[in-house]
């Protein structure tokens, strides 16, 4: 708990005992009030390699490029290369860094660095995930790959259009529905009852499971994909819920539900190590004995 | 002096840092904008003239549209889903009796394999269809992929029902070409 | 002039008016009226448009859009090669049957078309065809066999985790090719 605290002391601590000789007063102001992970992401001026005192390794990232403004040019990958000495561990360290450094026309979502909000989901190295939770691989001599999350719109560069995916996630009610609400106070849940929502909750729609499944590479208009059958479910599991058999009821047809053919690549990516078709399984199974 | 003047910050208690918005102005206006247009309802399936295809790029209606369900029908739901898995299940035991009989002796398990064979290579096939032909994305082949299914599920039923009746059998014909 | 600002706080706190004030950490510096045309101007032109425009901007956009690379670039991994391996095999065991049965409908034309004059056939072939020909036959029939049994099990909620799948994946893998060398060379 304290770790974290403790490090970006000694960074401090050594960066003011180096600066008495190198470090010019500009730069010994940035290293207060900026995190150690903002300044590796900065363009860090002249001598690179002595402010880390490690030699540089270049990394060779191409990334997939798609300009709406060219709409008639073929989307291409371009190369960029990133000395890993100067930059954080993760793939979205690389990535700002290329954005500050080196293109600031590569686009690409991002928000909170920890993978809790979702927004960097991409295909990295042929695997959907979140590029603030993966780490840059240490090899030099292969290429890393990054596109956009599978067979979905590009809006641009790594941009993925998420609108159907939203429209899908909307369709499945994704809220309390109960017509008998408690008289007072909020609803009463046993503790089994609310451990069943354990592993479902969690979920933060990144669309790295759903665009990991090829039959929702093949369906997505009509089939609802990982991501959004498990939000499905996690509403049937609620025992505060009452429309469990209407939610249901919704399931039954070809298309919305049973294009899942138990792949398991959604379980198999997902960055927060949730289990979509565990959740699916069990819709499937109580649709088909009750 | 109008209350409306009275919240309206002078210049120099915004110098001071002691800006605010008045609320005459801007609070009334974001309560306004945050008000349901009329003209903001459009038909959730409006594609604004572009040509909608399944699986497109084109969506209709806005994001804040839900996308909709077919029509239920638990017999192309749960009721598949559980005939699917009864029936490939049975075909263990099945499979495991014709092994170990042969097909002139006990006929009845030689013609449950070769139709349960059947019907479980044409939900194979229909699935297959269904995934890469659907008839919402293929409005030609894919009606056409259906129904060519059908015939050859239907053909292949009489040819095995002929081979069983007239021949040695589906198990008989394994085990002799297996130590042909 | 500081007189006016507390008499003007006191007058807020007696009716309740506070907090509204406290809320406004992001004012513009300006008031629309003070700030010149011309910044008005680039600061803050926006058009407003319908649902129905802000559909066709979209669908414009849409429209132009690249489909982004998917099973060509995915990594291989034994969920979805398993899974497409499954469908394969099944399909191609389907499509003999198929094939076989249809065949047969032509036996009342052509009386050759008939299980002893194959198994002759077969009987005919050098060894080594019929051994490859015998394992070509074996490998798709157990793959799809125990990958079936794996669909079961999951099906009625067993081996749903990423280990199981990676146990059940390289058990089936293991049995198919033990078993269908058996077939193949031993029965």
């Amino acid at each position: 708990m304290f770790r974290p605290a403790t490090s970006a002391l000694r960074a401090v601590a050594s960066a003011s005992s180096s600066t008495a000789t190198a470090l010019p007063l500009a730069a010994r102001a940035a290293a207060f009030h900026t995190s150690a992970a903002e300044r590796f992401a900065q363009p860090t001026g002249d001598a690179p390699a002595s402010s880390t005192g490690k030699a540089s390794t270049m990394k060779e990232i191409k990334i997939y490029r798609w300009n709406p403004d060219q709409p008639a040019e073929k989307p291409k990958l371009q190369s960029y290369h990133v000395d890993l000495a100067q930059c954080g561990p993760m793939m979205l360290d690389a990535l700002i860094k290329i954005k500050n450094e080196i293109d600031p026309t590569l686009t690409f979502r991002r928000s909170c660095r920890e993978g809790i909000c979702g927004s960097c989901a991409m295909n990295i190295d042929g695997v959907n995930t979140l590029a603030c939770l993966c780490r840059i691989p240490k090899q030099t001599n292969t290429a890393s790959k990054i596109y956009p999350l599978p067979h979905m719109y590009i809006v641009k560069d790594l941009v993925p259009d998420m609108t159907n995916f939203y429209k899908q996630y909307k369709s499945v009610e994704p809220f309390l529905k109960n017509d008998n609400p408690p008289a007072q106070g909020e609803f009463i849940q046993s503790v089994e009852d609310r451990k069943k929502l354990d592993g479902m909750y969690e979920c933060i729609l990144c669309a790295c499971c759903s665009t990991s499944c090829p039959s929702y590479w093949w369906n997505q208009d009509t089939y609802l994909g990982p991501a959004v059958l498990m939000q499905a479910y996690r509403w049937m599991a609620d025992s505060r819920d009452s429309y469990g058999a209407q939610r249901k009821e919704k399931m039954q047809n070809t298309m919305s539900l049973y294009r899942c053919h138990t792949i398991f690549n959604c379980s198999k990516t997902c960055p927060k190590g949730l289990n979509p078709a565990l959740a699916i399984q069990k819709m499937k199974y109580e649709l088909a004995t009750e | 002096m109008s209350t409306s003047a009275l919240f309206r910050p002078t210049t120099s208690a915004l110098r001071a840092g002691l800006g605010f918005r008045g609320i005459h102005s801007s609070r009334v206006l974001a309560v306004q904008a945050s008000r349901p247009r009329l003209d903001a309802t459009i038909d959730a399936n409006e594609t604004a003239g572009f040509k909608y295809t399944p699986g497109g790029p084109i969506l209709k209606g806005t994001v804040n549209d839900a996308t909709s369900f077919p029509a239920p029908n638990a017999a192309h739901g749960s009721y598949h889903w559980a005939f699917e898995r009864v029936l490939s299940a049975s075909l263990i035991p099945v499979m495991g009796a014709a092994a170990v009989s042969t097909g002139s002796a006990y006929p009845i398990i030689d013609g449950v394999l070769a139709v349960s064979l059947i019907i479980h290579s044409h939900i194979g096939f229909d699935s297959i269809v269904v995934d890469y032909l659907h008839p919402r994305k293929f409005p030609v082949i894919g009606p056409m992929a259906t129904w060519a299914l059908r015939g050859l599920t239907g053909l292949a039923v009489w040819g095995v029902y002929e081979f069983n009746t007239n021949d040695v059998g589906l198990t008989e014909l394994v085990a002799r070409l297996w130590r042909a | 002039m500081i007189g006016s600002i507390v008499a003007r706080r006191s007058l807020l706190s007696a009716t309740g008016l506070g907090p509204c004030l406290r809320m406004s950490v992001s004012v513009p510096r300006f008031l629309p009226t003070q700030v010149p045309a011309s910044r008005r101007l680039a600061s803050s032109q926006t058009t407003s448009v319908t649902a129905a425009e802000s559909v066709a901007i979209l669908n414009a956009q849409r429209e132009k859009r690249p489909n982004s690379p998917h099973f060509t670039i995915y990594q291989p991994q034994i969920t979805w090669l398993a899974s497409i391996a499954n469908r394969v095999t099944g399909s191609a065991l389907s499509v003999a049957l198929y094939a076989g049965s249809i065949t047969y409908l032509l036996h009342p034309y052509f009386p050759a078309v008939e299980s002893a004059n194959l198994v002759q056939m077969v009987h005919d072939l050098p060894v080594w065809v019929k051994g490859s020909a015998k394992l070509l036959f074996a490998v798709p029939f157990t793959f799809h066999t125990f990958n079936g049994i794996r669909h079961l099990a999951w099906d009625v909620g067993y081996g749903l985790s990423l280990k199981g799948v990676y146990v059940g994946g390289y058990g089936v893998l293991a049995l198919t090719a033990v078993s269908s060398i058996y077939l193949a060379f031993f029965v």
